[in-house]
């Protein structure tokens, strides 16, 4: 059996060799489609269009990347790689370490939610596949009202599904209480979003200066003990 | 070539063909890695095999969702390069906002960018393409120090790095969730309904001792949250 260190040298490894072909070959593409058609856009045309895009691109994935991958570990490749994380990805990995009893940031943690995110990518991308092939006869069926709405509310959906599993431990360690520290960040982001500015679009960024402010509540409540943690013993799978 | 002739050209199904194959096999890749560290951490094979269905169920009602994006996407885009960001590395809020602002960028909408040739769509595909690479960037260099860091917090013997690690999840609700409450009430009752079938569940599972539910819950819960809304919807309007 390999050790935990030659296993995390060999992810990471596949994890940024995957990655930075990724990059290149998603770079290449419309390079190459620009160069074949002669469309390459002007430097002022490129600057103009990308300028406010940029701006709120790079702080906004850099601070996903910042936030999820604590929770994601080594599967964090696959899910940048493969995106969609906030409405498929990371919901489908934090499932998978709950029907497992997995602590996150654990390395077992760290293999299931690679397990999880690998099949689903690629299930993910079978389906959008067949929805291309499909595209003529399934188009009015997509597009039928009721659906248009089901899948507008997919994101509360999804949220009411997991509210529960982010809000308590699961896996060998226990933190008991420690949703209390959530609350000052909710109803902060709640008056933010109600009264001066809708983030909706920029959770990443209001997630990097929360994680601060709920550890800081955590450990003032940690401190008086109203925060505990309790260690279970490793079953693999709680009940 | 107009607009279109360039977006749905065989040059570009061919380019993104084989980008979405590539990823398809790294995918394969990662989850043979998974699973074969996964029984050598002692894992049984049957409860892999539950990880795996229940990460298929679960995938997808999401994955129809993002076909629904694609389909949202095509009628400005064409159809391969949508379907390329939407199977690699984009999600299907932020591909519909970026290629809005590359095009607002022309001075133009979306729906009018292909009145700009296929200049306009050569911009669009360069800007969305370097707009999200910064994340990927992140990741290649400084990903595996903060897995690092996680990994030896996860290990340590303080009570206190637990918590810190718990903190990320409910952070993570605390952002996520107020955002959505937000919206309005549609949005609050679907997501109380799905709440509440989660909960059901749970106590389902724990008096009854339903343990198949488990793999199931997340996906019932989001089927019928989703369903809720269209009932919702149809009262409140």
């Amino acid at each position: 059996m390999r050790t935990s260190e030659q296993y995390k040298k060999e992810i990471h490894l596949t994890g940024r060799i995957g990655l930075l072909i990724t990059i290149v070959i998603l770079i290449a593409v419309p390079i190459i489609i620009c160069s074949v058609y002669d469309i390459f856009p002007t430097f002022k045309q490129f600057m103009l269009s990308a300028s406010g895009l940029l701006a709120i691109f790079v702080p906004l994935t850099i601070s996903e990347v910042i936030s999820f991958t604590p929770l994601l570990g080594s599967a964090a490749y696959l899910t940048f790689i493969t995106g969609n994380i906030m409405n498929l990805k990371f919901p489908c990995a934090k499932g998978a370490m709950d029907v497992a009893g997995v602590t996150p940031g654990t390395e077992k943690a760290d293999v299931i939610a690679t397990l999880s995110v690998g099949v689903s990518s690629m299930l993910t991308i079978l389906v959008i596949a067949a929805g291309v092939l499909l595209l003529v006869p399934l188009r009015p069926i997509l597009e039928l009202p009721a659906i248009k709405t089901a899948t507008d509310y997919m994101l509360p959906s999804l949220f009411g599904a997991l509210a529960l599993s982010l809000l308590r431990s699961t896996g060998e360690v226990q933190v008991k209480n420690v949703w209390m520290a959530g609350i000052v960040p909710f109803v902060l982001i709640l008056v933010i979003n109600l009264f001066v500015y809708s983030l909706v679009g920029l959770e990443g960024v209001a997630l990097l200066l929360m994680i601060p402010l709920t550890i800081l509540f955590a450990k003032i409540l940690h401190k008086r003990g109203i925060i505990k943690v309790s260690y279970l013993e490793d079953k693999g799978e709680l009940e | 070539m107009t607009y279109f002739d360039v977006a749905n050209s065989s040059i570009v199904y061919l380019l993104v063909i084989a980008v979405i194959v590539f990823v398809f096999v790294l995918s394969a890749i990662f989850t043979r890695k998974a699973w074969k560290r996964g029984i050598e951490l002692g894992f049984e094979k049957d409860l892999l095999k539950r990880v795996v269905k229940q990460s298929l169920v679960f995938t997808l009602v999401p994955s129809i969702a993002i076909v629904i994006g694609l389909f949202a996407l095509a009628p400005a885009l064409g159809i391969p390069w949508p379907w390329l960001r939407l199977s690699v590395i984009g999600s299907v809020s932020y591909e519909l906002m970026a290629a809005d602002m590359a095009a607002s960028g022309m001075n133009m909408t979306l729906a009018q960018a292909s009145s700009g040739g296929p200049e306009a769509l050569g911009n669009i595909m360069i800007v969305m393409t370097v707009g999200i690479m910064a994340g990927m960037v992140m990741l290649l260099f400084f990903g595996k120090g903060i897995m690092n860091k996680v990994s030896k917090l996860s290990q340590s013997k303080s009570d206190f790095a637990h918590v810190v690690m718990a903190c990320f999840m409910v952070a993570l609700a605390a952002v996520f969730v107020p955002g959505i409450l937000a919206k309005g009430v549609i949005y609050i009752l679907t997501f109380a309904t799905s709440l509440a079938v989660t909960a059901v569940q749970a106590v389902v599972i724990q008096k009854f001792k339903v343990n198949w539910l488990k793999d199931f819950v997340l996906s019932f819960s989001l089927v019928i949250g989703m369903a809720s809304s269209i009932l919702w919807t149809a009262v409140i309007g």
